[in-house]
């Protein structure tokens, strides 16, 4: 068994800062869900380094993230896997650059 | 090296991984992407086997996200730590040999730039502080003499981490290492003044824990370079093994190395920013160049 990052979705849903996202060492890991307003791991890719429960805790202060064990997981976030994942396109805006 | 090296074969789309079809759907080609949309869009960068919670890989993600065109950008890294993510990211790279980064990056550019007269096309050159500032120093310095024009990072772990930890010119004065037992007797390499001296456009000196600054630099490193000259970034990325950091103490290291010394710099010159204000509508450039033109007036 080893730990794997799950982010409460209370406690994120209430600011979604997603300074957790922008954070991760791993690309496609920690996503954000705009229907749920929150950020989720995608649990088949992470690795388990903690970054971003220090950045919750000392940047963000929200103290939204912890690590647990795999087996562990909340049922919904355990089928958040790569395979299960879908991506919205619609709200790509336009970057400074592209002006 | 176009929207199209990005599609599946008609008819082949549903045998195709997730992965794959994710990055052709929602990936970044095309359109414009910004840190602040991270994890919502498929990033370039895939799984790969860098050691979990370093800085580096941190950088090379959000220096990826940060290209302004993808689709038209080829990286060139070398032997190092920082080729093992670079080469799982759907980013053509190529991988020079040792110390020959830039003389391979030179003569790419130049190709590039016969071959497509009517296309942008950037070449970044990411390798580590080994590969630029010891091994590949007279090919780096020579790029920068000849203003050859395409983007230079530096990855600087301060430690030739892939080998067991020897110092290398980026190395503190003092660090004792693994290799290095009784302390580095020298100073670290001042590149950044080197880079300003040798006549880059642009120079800046990054630390990850500022995710938007990171994209911003890289932005105007690689937009400067397609027509005013070289471009230098230099960031500091540690190696959390060589320097025994825990991996969730490695933001708050990025933290404390960039009050001591690794304060965020930028030079730009005032051709760069005339070229940021006027084709890319970098307002904070453009009213220094009013100011100064009514002042000459």
């Amino acid at each position: 068994m080893y730990l794997v990052a799950n982010i409460d979705p209370q406690i994120c849903g209430a600011t979604s800062c997603t300074l957790c996202t922008q954070f991760c060492p791993e690309a496609n890991t920690i996503q954000y869900d705009k229907v749920r307003k929150t950020a989720f791991v995608a649990v088949d890719r992470c690795k388990g380094c903690a970054q971003c429960v220090w950045v919750c805790d000392n940047m963000a202060k929200h103290h939204a993230i912890k690590m647990i064990m795999i087996d562990q997981l909340p049922e919904e976030f355990a089928s958040k896997l790569t395979k299960t994942m879908s991506y919205e396109q619609e709200d790509l805006k336009s970057s400074p650059i592209n002006k | 090296m176009s929207l199209d090296y990005v599609k599946a074969t008609p008819g082949f789309e549903k045998y195709m991984p997730k992965d794959y079809r994710d990055l052709i759907e929602h990936g970044p080609f095309g359109k414009k992407v910004s840190v602040a949309q991270v994890g919502t869009f498929k990033e370039v960068l895939e799984e790969h086997p860098m050691c979990a919670g370093c800085a580096m890989t941190l950088f090379i993600r959000l220096s990826l996200i940060a290209l302004p065109n993808p689709e038209d950008t080829i990286t060139v890294g070398t032997a190092g730590c920082g080729r093992l993510a670079l080469s799982q990211a759907a980013i053509p790279f190529v991988y020079g040999n040792y110390g020959d980064t830039n003389a391979v990056a030179s003569g790419l550019k130049r190709g590039l730039m016969t071959r497509f007269p009517d296309k942008t096309k950037d070449v970044v050159v990411m390798a580590g502080d080994g590969g630029l500032a010891d091994i590949g120093f007279s090919m780096l310095m020579h790029s920068w003499f000849r203003k050859e024009k395409f983007t230079t990072i530096m990855l600087d772990n301060e430690v030739y981490g892939n080998t067991g930890g020897q110092e290398s010119g980026m190395t503190n004065k003092g660090s004792v290492l693994k290799m290095a037992p009784l302390g580095k007797k020298f100073e670290k390499i001042d590149m950044p003044d080197l880079a300003k001296t040798a006549g880059c456009a642009y120079v800046a000196v990054v630390v990850p824990n500022n995710p938007r600054r990171v994209e911003q630099s890289i932005k105007k490193a690689v937009l400067i370079a397609r027509e005013v000259g070289p471009t230098y970034i230099q960031a500091y990325t540690s190696c959390n093994i060589e320097y025994a950091i825990p991996t969730d103490k490695v933001m708050e290291d990025a933290k404390n190395v960039e009050n001591d010394r690794y304060q965020f710099k930028e030079y730009i010159t005032e051709d760069a920013k005339q070229y940021l204000a006027e084709k890319w509508g970098y307002k904070e450039y453009a009213k220094k160049a009013i100011q100064t033109t009514e002042v000459a007036k």
